[in-house]
């Protein structure tokens, strides 16, 4: 395995381990997710026919407000000293940035897949095109992870970030909302939804792109 | 301190230009005056998108180039594109209530410019939260770059989803105008204006960013040598003169 991926790989382990201390996100970031999902009916009216229909809508929602959770969580593990000595030890900034976005990704993607059952055990939506969801929700959070590690570190530092970083993410990840949700409807309708899984590959990709090259640039701005 | 006088004079003139030219046309067929809206709300959102694509350029050329002219660009565009899309769905909304009869409507393409109005918020918080020039121009141009990403979005949204805003009327493939020639001379005349005042509105901008550079060059100096009078050792005489 070359330098970058075995960096990337220890960078990942780092936080996992930490989650896996804390159990921040799997006990305390799901069940807010699931109490938000638990109340929406509350809000809206118990109107099941209703329900049955914004369900998936909710369901992406929830993944996409509290999984910007997750990524600040994430992101805000390593402090100046860590980042520091990541630095003096060679680690490469897109290595780590791909290390880091690997691991909200696996994160956020048991919080999607913890989340999916609660959803649909509440919500009761029809089960047409459920297969689709194992290529959605990866390409989804995938997207968000990605997102969420490259705000993280362009808010690396600032005392505004728990604010800044939803206040960044959240409108630059309609795209994603937009196409999980579309998909699904799609699906209720019968059309394809290759068009959706494209923009959702393309946008991942780009995301990439953008988050490895400017690694070493945000580094730089972190000393 | 750029002389940008005859640019500001330029856009008065062609603004005047152009609300005269929307004044002379006659009024829509079904719409009446409320028509004349649209000569600013169209040249509101189309100088939002020129002025979002600058930024991306300006971001670009500063992360290639590290010159501090590229980030004031990115910054004082931004800034000024904020204002047009504001512009630009404030114009819309008081349009869509005689027209569609409701200020907002969960059309796609409404929502996402109000999207992009905020995805540039975030990025002129993102500059505000951040005090050293150089961090600030380093990250904002990551995340200029970034925020471009909803402007094909929000373009093609009448396209991918059917809403209840209308295709557009003048750029279209298939080159055919779906307006009046006064109309369309209007428009474009709206366009020159809007575009002109754009320009005045981003030099005067990029000449304040530099003053305030400046400024907190200065700041930063005068600073360093209070600091260093603060631990000057006291001089001879006045010991004597306590003595």
């Amino acid at each position: 395995m070359s330098t970058f991926w075995s960096h990337a790989s220890a960078v990942a382990r780092k936080d996992l381990r930490a989650e896996l201390r804390t159990g921040e996100v799997l006990f305390v970031i799901v069940p807010f997710g699931a109490v938000a999902l638990l109340l929406t009916p509350l809000a809206v009216g118990v109107d099941t026919p209703l329900l049955e229909r914004i369900g998936p809508g909710m369901y992406w929602m929830v993944v996409l407000l509290f999984g910007v959770l997750v990524a600040l969580r994430q992101s805000s593990l390593d402090g100046r000293p860590q980042r520091d000595m990541q630095a003096l030890l060679g680690v490469d900034p897109a290595a780590r940035f791909t290390g880091q976005a690997a691991a909200t990704g696996l994160l956020l993607l048991v919080f999607a897949l913890v989340l999916g059952p609660v959803a649909a055990a509440l919500y009761d939506p029809s089960p047409s095109g459920w297969g689709w969801l194992a290529a959605l929700i990866p390409l989804v959070v995938t997207g968000l992870a990605l997102l969420g590690t490259l705000a993280g570190a362009i808010t690396g530092g600032l005392g505004a970030r728990n604010s800044l970083v939803p206040l960044l993410v959240v409108p630059l990840a309609v795209p994603l909302l937009l196409a999980a949700t579309q998909s699904l409807e799609g699906l209720r309708r019968g059309e394809g939804i290759l068009g959706w899984l494209l923009l959702l590959v393309a946008m991942d990709l780009g995301l990439a792109v953008i988050g490895v090259l400017s690694a070493r640039p945000l580094q730089e701005t972190s000393r | 301190m750029t002389n940008t006088r005859w640019i500001e004079v330029a856009a008065v003139g062609t603004l005047l230009t152009a609300l005269g030219a929307a004044l002379f046309v006659p009024p829509e067929q079904t719409q009446g005056d409320l028509a004349r809206m649209l000569f600013v709300h169209v040249p509101s959102i189309w100088l939002a998108y020129v002025a979002f694509v600058v930024t991306l350029i300006g971001s670009v050329a500063y992360l290639r180039t590290r010159k501090r002219r590229w980030d004031h660009l990115a910054g004082a565009s931004a800034e000024v594109g904020v204002l047009f899309t504001g512009a630009a769905i404030a114009m819309g909304m008081i349009w869509a209530k005689p027209t569609w009869s409701v200020w907002w409507t969960w059309d796609a393409r409404l929502v996402l410019t109000a999207v992009m109005f905020f995805v540039y918020l975030g990025y002129l918080a993102l500059r505000r939260a951040i005090i050293d020039p150089e961090v600030r121009a380093r990250r904002a141009a990551i995340f200029g770059i970034l925020g471009i990403v909803q402007i094909p979005l929000i373009h093609f949204s009448v396209v991918w989803w059917r809403t209840l805003h209308q295709p557009a009327s003048i750029v279209r493939p298939d080159l055919d105008l779906q307006m009046d020639s006064p109309f369309v001379a209007a428009m474009w005349m709206a366009v020159v204006a809007f575009t002109v005042v754009y320009i005045a509105l981003v030099v005067r901008r990029m000449d304040l960013a530099r003053l305030e550079a400046d400024l907190d060059e200065w700041l930063a100096t005068e600073q360093t040598e209070l600091a260093e009078s603060g631990i000057t050792a006291p001089r001879l005489e006045e010991v004597h003169d306590h003595g």
